[in-house]
């Protein structure tokens, strides 16, 4: 159960991270003054990763009751594996081999992690 | 971008941001951990509330740098650097002795192999993130 709760929370944080790239790269870039960047805050963008991030950082602190930092804290690399299989998948880029040994390093990194 | 204090700033933002979010993950944790130990009156939950706070804080202070840190370097450069806060994080658990979470040869071993594993998915994503930007 911890570690639904664990995944879960990652894929919310790691859905944020997806959202904040593509809200600085539309709104963020070139832009210098504060003000600019208070505006760009409430963009459909940025409110998502708002929204996600406030969501996932909930269920972390649960996490966090419920477990070692050090234990819950690597699972987060899961969000890697996910950017890279849904970059293939979905939009169909090219992903060359040392990235998926990568992916595959970062596995196994968790499973271990998991067992402890 | 390309003056000293342009430099300088960029790096200032993104040391900051890796530090900012070991600090605040472990911040939280101690919150988090305090609640086990403290008694169920409301004055004892002050403790953990200050701690939760102030690493949600950070960790706020961090996100922000790090939206500043992705405008000025590409991906490839900036992310594998954030997989430093793995192990600041665990030396952090460890070491505090607040916390003093066990180090076991697996969760090191792990851990290790996920910060290698992070370098080479992020390694060479500069002309894929230059492209996207339409640099």
């Amino acid at each position: 159960m911890d570690d639904v709760i664990l995944l879960l929370a990652v894929l919310l944080l790691s859905a944020s991270q997806v959202f904040q790239k593509i809200g600085a790269r539309r709104r963020l870039v070139g832009r210098r003054k504060v003000r600019d960047w208070i505006h760009a805050m409430f963009t459909p963008e940025l409110l998502a990763a708002g929204s996600c991030i406030v969501a996932g950082t909930g269920l972390w602190l649960l996490v966090l009751y419920r477990m070692d930092v050090s234990r819950a804290f690597p699972f987060l690399s899961f969000g890697s594996i996910l950017v890279v299989s849904i970059s293939r998948l979905y939009l169909k880029e090219a992903v060359p081999a040392y990235r998926w040994m990568g992916v595959a390093l970062i596995s196994v990194g968790i499973a271990l992690v998991a067992q402890t | 971008m390309k003056t000293a204090t342009g430099r300088w700033l960029g790096l200032t933002l993104l040391v900051s941001s890796i530090l900012l979010s070991a600090v605040g993950q472990l911040c939280m944790k101690a919150g988090m951990h305090e609640l086990h130990v403290v008694g169920n009156a409301w004055v004892d939950r002050v403790g953990p509330i200050v701690w939760t706070a102030g690493g949600l804080l950070a960790y706020v202070c961090s996100l922000m740098a790090w939206l500043a840190v992705l405008v000025r370097y590409p991906l490839s450069f900036a992310y594998p650097m954030l997989s430093l806060s793995y192990i600041l994080v665990y030396i952090g658990a460890v070491n505090w002795p607040l916390l003093s979470e066990t180090a076991t040869p697996m969760r090191t071993f792990g851990t290790l192999l996920i910060l290698v594993g992070v370098a080479l998915v992020s390694l060479n994503a500069r002309a894929e993130d230059n492209m996207h930007r339409g640099d």
